[in-house]
């Protein structure tokens, strides 16, 4: 796929050619803290964009990783010969508006409005708004290896040949939540970033964002190729990569299969590198292990400090300069290289020509991605594989106020409304409690799903290997408890286990511990959506022959941010939460459906809806449908409600229609509940009129289809049929 | 001294989490870290807060978080040598 236009900011510069420059000058950018004051201490080494960089025409409520991000998007898309959007935005982001949320809580403020751009989602939002992007906008958090893990999962889309183009990249900023965990973790090496040195004693966090046009139409002119991407998941530990640099490996080698490339085909290697004592030694151990002859090889961390989920695309970018360069950067900040890693990192800029470059990220949770990137006409970009196959359900799970799975779908099928808060001892009940001992409620949700789901397939003796999550807020408690004591203690006591808890990815990463699942762990988080792009993601994603994959969303309600993140819960409301899981592979035999997405876009596109009816006429017949879910989340009703009517008027079904959320109680995955309640619909084999103010309705070979309608911002269609 | 082990013991219930162990079969000599509790790095750190807290004494060196975190009878130890004020 061929990479047509590129922006970068970071600590750095702005820009290409100003991160040319101070790459090519071996300078670093890290200095002292000045974004906020710490209350104690001076402050630590970070790598802060600088504020010339930012566009003062931005919003003021505009939080800074928006503003990133909007930076870059504007170099990258300001190339006239650009005629059309992107089909799609696919963005990697850990902590979203995470500075704007920790001023307003420090203010204390309960304005609900305020809040409006915390959820990651906002960010890609917002991005596909200034690129008049109508498409899919997906948000991809798995911590620090989020750029990469975008851009894979861009590269896959891509090659379905369903989307054209597709805008991908990365993006945070700094924050207390990131500066003081890091701390907290003792991660954060107090004389500035020196990766692969004798004497390096951690990272410098940074901010910064990079986006990346990439096209399947090969233009005039263009930066580089991707040729492939590697995914995988130490299935380890939360926060510790495995001492032996395992899922490193298996990340290099796929991205080097998925390319076709032998190891002796990369020029240069973009390392991690983030300067960690750890890291850096897991790294290089994965690095001998596959080249039999190391290439150059340097982290640019040292430089620029870690950008975290911005880390990857920038350092895809920065690959893209040492290939129209032939730059390959140096390692600053290095003065004495650890013996121990078996490695000569290249102590100053080296000038030679580069054909392909191998960058690597990796990120809490033991999320690895690597990509192959190839110099433009390098080599033959591979045809276009459609992925058609629906992915397959033999075990389904549901967790939701009702309680478990029998009592909520017991209570759907009555018609009966499942909102309310899952009961903690519910969601506990089937776990080890050493096992669970440091995990608060959205782990605990998402552990207890999957744990279920996979109990009730006919696959219970292959453990899942792949893990494909959605969580519309993420750790709630884990964030608010470690702002709260961070809060508390005057900035000096925040805790580690709330900070590692805190990332998106952490209830997936549980997830693969569990099951020992070492293929690809991708957690997307897409307000409302989050179970559709999850579900988007597998679908792309999934590729294996042998272990099935499960696909799960969790929500946690949270007594003080919910009412105030959530546009569709008001304070006055009661709290609901839960979660869908399942339990898939591509094989048709004993299961009880399948599932797929056929519609995902912006309401903003042009006769939106009537896409959508077209669309599902191409698949199948209106009388297939047995039963319509349709969501509408309470915030969006004025917009949803005249959706579903011109809905309804276009497709002319006499299937019923149930707005599931008034059962399922508001929160952003209701749409996996909703989901789940469907898969028992095809076990019962009947749709009863309980649920649907109806006849019974029997699940036919000929009326065999339910549809779980999205609506509101976007319009989604998830379609399950009979095997 | 065995008072400390014993709050010791209680502190490290609460802040682990550590469900199904009592103060009794608490062992203060069997290892901590790595051993039968599934005390990790993350609950190091975690301990290491809790000591500056609790205690007023920074442990920020890896290799002597080691010693001090190999038994609960060893940090006790090290709390009792470096209390300020406390006779050594």
């Amino acid at each position: 796929m061929y990479l047509q236009a590129a922006g970068i900011i970071s600590a750095l510069g702005s820009g290409l050619g100003a991160t040319e420059q101070i790459l090519r000058e071996n300078r670093s950018a890290i200095k002292p803290l000045a974004l906020f004051t710490p209350l104690h201490g001076a402050p630590l080494p970070a790598g802060e964009v600088g504020v010339d960089f930012f566009d003062q025409r931005d919003p003021a409520a505009l939080p800074r990783t928006h503003r990133l991000a909007l930076a870059a998007v504007r170099q990258a898309m300001a190339d006239s010969a650009l005629l059309h959007p992107p089909e799609a935005v696919i963005l990697g982001t850990t902590t979203g508006g995470i500075l704007t949320t920790e001023q307003l809580l420090k203010n204390k403020s309960r304005q609900k409005e305020l809040y409006q751009y915390h959820g990651l989602h906002s960010v890609a939002t917002c991005v596909a708004r200034e690129c008049h992007c109508t498409g899919p906008a997906l948000v991809v958090s798995t911590a620090c290896s989020s750029g990469v893990v975008a851009i894979a999962l861009a590269l896959q889309m891509l090659r379905s040949g369903l989307y054209k183009t597709v805008l991908a990249g990365g993006v945070d900023s700094l924050s207390r939540l990131t500066y003081f965990g890091f701390h907290s973790l003792q991660l954060v090496d107090q004389t500035g970033c020196k990766p692969l040195d004798q004497n390096r004693q951690g990272m410098a966090v940074a901010e910064g964002a990079g986006m990346l046009l990439l096209t399947t139409e090969k233009p005039d002119n263009y930066l580089a190729e991707i040729l492939g991407a590697g995914l995988s998941c130490d299935a380890y530990h939360p926060a510790a990569p495995h001492p032996d640099g395992q899922g490193a490996f298996t990340a290099m080698q796929n991205a080097l299969t998925d390319a076709g490339l032998p190891p002796e085909a990369i020029s240069y290697i973009n390392l991690h590198g983030t300067g960690t004592p750890d890291n850096d030694l897991a790294e290089a151990k994965a690095v001998r292990r596959l080249f039999a002859t190391v290439p150059p090889l340097s982290s640019i961390k040292g430089a620029s400090g870690h950008s975290l989920a911005a880390a990857g695309a920038i350092e895809a970018i920065v690959s893209t300069i040492a290939i129209a360069k032939g730059l390959m950067p140096a390692n600053t900040g290095l003065q004495h290289v650890d013996p121990l890693l078996g490695v000569s990192p290249l102590v100053k800029p080296l000038e030679a020509p580069v054909q392909t470059v191998l960058t690597n990220s990796f990120g809490f949770g033991g999320n690895n991605g690597s990509l192959v990137i190839g110099a433009p006409n390098g080599s033959v970009s591979r045809a276009a594989s459609p992925q058609v196959a629906a992915l397959a359900i033999h075990g389904y799970s549901c967790l939701s106020g009702a309680g478990d799975t029998p009592s909520t779908i017991n209570r759907l099928h009555a018609g009966g409304s499942v909102a309310g808060m899952t009961e903690i001892d519910t969601l506990s009940r089937n776990l080890p409690s050493r096992l669970v001992r440091r995990l608060k409620r959205l782990p605990r949700m998402t552990l207890s799903l999957a744990v279920q789901a996979h109990l009730d397939s006919d696959l219970t003796e292959l453990k899942p290997g792949s893990v494909f999550m959605g969580t519309g807020w993420g750790g709630l408690s884990e964030t608010h408890d470690f702002l709260a004591r961070l809060a508390e203690s005057k900035e000096q006591f925040p805790s580690p286990t709330d900070f590692v808890g805190s990332v998106h990815n952490g209830p997936a990463s549980q997830v693969a511990i569990m099951f020992g699942a070492t293929g690809p762990n991708i957690t997307t988080s897409g307000g409302d959506y989050s179970f559709e792009q999850a579900l988007l993601a597998a679908q792309l994603m999934f590729d294996d022959q042998d272990r099935p994959a499960l696909v799960l969303v969790a929500e946690e309600g949270h007594e003080t941010f919910s009412p105030l993140l959530d546009a569709s819960i008001n304070n006055e409301s009661a709290l609901a939460d839960g979660g869908g899981a399942f339990c898939v592979n591509r094989d048709r035999k004993g299961a009880i459906c399948c599932i797929s997405l056929p519609f995902y876009k912006s309401c903003e596109a042009e006769n939106v809806i009537t896409d959508l009816v077209k669309t599902l006429d191409a698949r199948a017949g209106r009388r297939d449908y047995a039963l319509i879910l349709a969501g509408i989340p309470a915030a969006m009703h004025s917009q949803a409600a005249p959706q579903l009517e011109e809905f309804t008027a276009l497709l002319q079904t006499s299937a019923p229609i149930v707005p599931y959320r008034q059962l399922t109680g508001q929160f952003a995955c209701a749409s996996a509940v909703a989901t789940a309640l469907a898969v028992s619909l095809f076990v019962s084999g009947t749709i009863p009129g309980t649920l649907t103010g109806g006849p019974d309705i029997a699940l036919t070979e000929s009326c065999h289809k339910i549809l779980v309608l999205g609506l509101g911002q976007y319009i989604t269609a998830i379609e399950l049929c009979r095997p | 001294m065995s008072d400390l082990i014993e709050e010791l013991k209680v502190k490290l219930i609460e802040i682990l989490n550590l469900q199904d162990v009592t103060p009794e079969d608490f062992d203060a000599n069997a290892q901590l870290v790595g051993g039968e509790l599934g005390i990790d790095s993350i609950d190091v750190l975690e301990m290491v807060v809790m000591v500056e807290k609790d205690y007023g004494i920074v442990i920020n060196n890896q290799e002597m978080g080691e010693k001090i975190f190999y038994s609960l009878a060893n940090l006790a130890d090290y709390i009792k040598e470096n209390t300020p004020g406390a006779a050594s």
